[in-house]
Parts: C-alpha cells; structure tokens; sequence
C-alpha cells in the first residue's frame, strides 16, 4: 500500500544540529500520498525535530527536502506557499487565545486563500460539525477543555485544505480521558484518505492506523516498517528494548 | 469666604488670566497628543526590530542603531533631551517650539514605550508564531494578525501608564520658553504674587486628566479582556 501513490515529501541527507548537538543524522525517507507514517522514538531522539523540518519549523543545518518535487529547502523557495499546504497541529494545540474559535477556523482562508468571509464560515461551521464542536463556534480557546482545543487545532489546519497533515504529539498534553476524542478525529481522517505523519507515544493507534511506522533514534531511522511487523518482530536492539519498556 | 473670592478674582478672572491655563492647557493636550503618536510609532518600530532579532537573528545593524537610541535617550534626562532639541538640534533654526517639544517628547516616549511593547511580545508563547507560521503566515502577518494584537492587549497598562508619565513630563516645557499649562499658572503666580491658587489650579487641572485617562484605559482593558473569559 505503502509503495502507491505519489511521493509528497522526498527527503535526503537530512542533517539538523542544534551547536555541537546532532539531533538528525543524515536521514533520508520517500512519504507518499495517503501514508499514515508514524514516528515513534525515546523522547529526545529527534523524532519532533524531523517532523518540524518537514514544514522548516526547524531550518535543517545541511541535506535536502522536496515537497510535490520542490525543494523546500532552497533559501529562493517561497515556505509560505508550500506551508499552506502542509498542516500542523502541535502538542499545546496553539489556539489563538484572543479570537473565536470561528475566526481560529477563518483567518488563514480569508487572509490567506482570500475566501469571502460567508464562504469561509460556512465551510468551517461544517468542520465543527465533523468534530461534534458546532456550539462552540461563538466561544473563546480559554473556555475549551484540552481535548476539545486538539479537535479545534485539527479542523482549524484541515479549513486550509492541506494535503498533507502533520501531527507533534497530538495526544501528550491531554488528560488521559481526553486522548480517545483526539484519537478518533485522527483516525476518520486517515480513513478519508489524508496523507499524515504523526509523531505519538500511542502505541495502539500506530497500530491500528499507521500505514508505516519509523523508529528514530539517535537521529537516525533505526528501523521502519508496516505496523504489524514492526511491533511483532522489531529487529533493532534499541527498539527492542524500546517496545519492551513501553508495552 | 470674601477674602477666597477675591482672590480667585484677581488669579482668574481679573484681566482674563484664566487664559494662560486655557491656552497653556491645550499647548500641553496638544503636545502630549503628537508626542503620543509619535512614540508609538517609533516605539513599536523599535520593538519590531528589536524583538525579530532577539526570535530570528535579522537585522543586526538596525538592532544596533535601535539598542544606541534605547541607551541615550533613557540614560539622559528628559529636560537636557528637550533643551538639546531647542538650542542644538534646531539652533540656528526659527523652528515651531511645538513641533520641537512633539519631537523631543516623542523620541524620548518611544524609547519606554519600545521596551514595554518588547515584553508585551516576547512574553506571547513562542508557539503562537509557529502556529501562525505553520497556516502559511509570512512573518510579518504572523505578528500584525496573531502576536502584535495579544501583546498590545497584555502591555496596555503599562502603556497608559508611560503616557500619564508622558502628560506630567511636559510640564517642563517652559524651559524652552513655552506656554504650557504649568507655565500658565506660573505667569499668573508672577503677575498676582500669588503661589497657591494659580499652582493649585494647575495641579487639580493634571489630577482631573490623568484620572480620566486612567479611567479610560481601565474601560478599554476590560472590553479586551472579555475574550479571555
């Protein structure tokens, strides 16, 4: 399933060192349309770093990405058009505290798609409803609780129509009750066919819906595979003992 | 009680003297006003410049030049600022001693008002910019649609503040021979020989303006905060 589709991100020599520290050690990976890639790894091992390299959140320090064959990477490539394209949610979902969650919805596709407002509105009022949080649509991020601001972070990123979505630990700021919510709009996302790549410590739902999953360590993919071999048969001493503490 | 009216005449009333707190009143409205402008103008500029530094590293030079204007202007005293604008900088020129003073007040509020609108920014989570960054954003929509708005929101007390500062400053101003509300009640003192009501009135006239101005702000703050809760 892996190998069809077209390749999205292209990724080669990828290199980021925060001063003398190697957080990403010449990594190199193809994602392709509609793969769910999941990327596990000890905290610290440069998982989130590659992830935010992928939209240059993080600027790498030498190798290259291509996005849809551009290489996002060279210092003439214009990020913010490419960014538009590539969502993300965060750990600390980002909400923007002063506006509604409408106008959370609304900004990025009037200022940015240059959508009428009423065109805009309508389209996010029906986000909202994908995630059960209509009512919400006059209310302010603060009056939210966590998992409710992650559903809001999620369609506030889908209201730009991406075609790729990036997850950081979607799931790691919540209360434990709030993951499933989450959880669950990730996974009907992926069932409509959304290329993602989630960076998580939910190790069932890697399973259950990640076409492929990464192991990094150290800065270097360790081992990759689909979910099922991965946790069955992890082949890698590290994720080994990796899978061993955590399962 | 005959002796208060008198006096009261002859401090306001006799030769129209009420006029030199008049006309000295909106010297200083006026001024304060420009000066206002004008040090949020440059005050945030500088905070842009210098808070894109402190987050991205551009624009070493102009951090530099912005860090020699912060440092001079809150290192010298705001009198020697104003004497230096009249008698130095516009010399040897027949300069409006307004626009002089709007220029000396103003240079010299930017530089609080930069700092106060600096923390107002860098105290915005850094996730903030990256999630405006991360829906295609430029860095400049970043700040002026997500960042700038938040800050201005959690800096605005002490902004009023600089510009309650600012309108009591100018009670200077006389030194470069301008009529301003202190010295209208000053001229009155010189011609009646009479300290208390002249500089009491004046006094009164400053406490009722930055009352309301305090008042004001207080309204203003709590509109903003409503989208907290």
């Amino acid at each position: 399933m892996s190998d069809r589709g077209e390749v999205l991100f292209q990724i080669d020599n990828l290199c980021k060192a925060f001063g003398s520290n190697l957080v990403l050690d010449h990594i190199s990976t193809e994602i392709r349309s509609g793969e769910v890639v999941v990327i596990v790894g000890p905290s610290g091992s440069g998982k989130s770093t590659l992830l935010r390299s992928l939209n240059l959140l993080e600027i790498p320090t030498s190798g290259k990405i291509s996005f849809e064959g551009v290489n996002i990477t060279d210092k003439k490539t214009d990020i913010n058009k490419y960014r538009q394209k590539i969502g993300m949610v965060f750990q600390h979902f980002n909400l923007f505290p002063h506006k509604t969650i409408l106008e959370n919805l609304t900004l990025a596709p009037i200022k940015l798609l240059k959508k009428p407002q009423q065109e805009a509105e309508t389209e996010a009022m029906a986000l909202l409803k994908r995630v059960g949080l209509e009512e919400k649509a006059k209310a302010y991020p603060a009056q939210l609780s966590g998992g409710q601001k992650q559903r809001i972070a999620i369609v506030r990123s889908l209201a730009m129509h991406p075609e790729v979505m990036l997850f950081d630990e979607p799931t790691s700021a919540l209360d434990p009750e709030m993951v499933g919510e989450v959880l669950n709009v990730m996974s009907d996302l992926a069932h409509d066919g959304m290329t993602m790549i989630i960076v998580t410590h939910e190790m069932g739902f890697a399973r259950e819906v990640g076409t492929r999953v990464l192991f990094v360590d150290e800065g270097v993919i360790k081992e990759e595979n689909n979910p099922q071999d991965f946790f069955e048969h992890p082949e890698n001493p590290r994720l080994q003992e990796f899978l061993s503490k955590i399962i | 009680m005959e002796d208060f009216k008198l006096r009261f005449y002859t401090n306001f009333i006799k030769d129209d003297r009420y006029m030199y707190l008049v006309k000295g009143l909106g010297n200083t409205l006026l001024i304060t006003f420009l000066a206002v402008l004008l040090g949020i103008v440059l005050g945030f500029l500088v905070a842009i410049i210098r808070s894109t530094y402190d987050k991205t590293g551009k624009g070493k030079l102009l951090n530099i030049i912005c860090k020699i204007y912060l440092t001079v202007i809150r290192g010298t005293p705001m009198m020697v600022q104003l004497m230096i604008m009249c008698y130095v900088v516009f010399g040897n020129y027949n300069m409006s001693k307004i626009i002089v003073a709007t220029l000396a007040f103003g240079i010299n509020s930017g530089a609080y008002v930069a700092e106060i609108v600096r923390s107002g920014i860098m105290s915005i989570d850094p996730g903030q910019l990256e999630a405006g960054r991360s829906l295609g954003f430029s860095y400049t929509q970043t700040m002026w649609y997500i960042i700038m708005p938040q800050a201005f929101k959690n800096v605005l007390p002490a902004l009023a503040n600089e510009f309650i500062v600012l309108l009591k400053e100018t009670s200077v101003c006389g030194y470069i021979g301008m009529m301003d509300l202190t010295r209208g009640g000053d001229i009155i003192r010189s011609r009646t020989y009479e300290a208390f009501m002249p500089l009491i009135a004046v006094a009164i006239i400053y406490l009722i303006m930055v009352v309301v101005l305090t008042w004001l702000v207080g309204n203003l703050e709590r509109r903003l905060r409503t989208s907290e809760r």
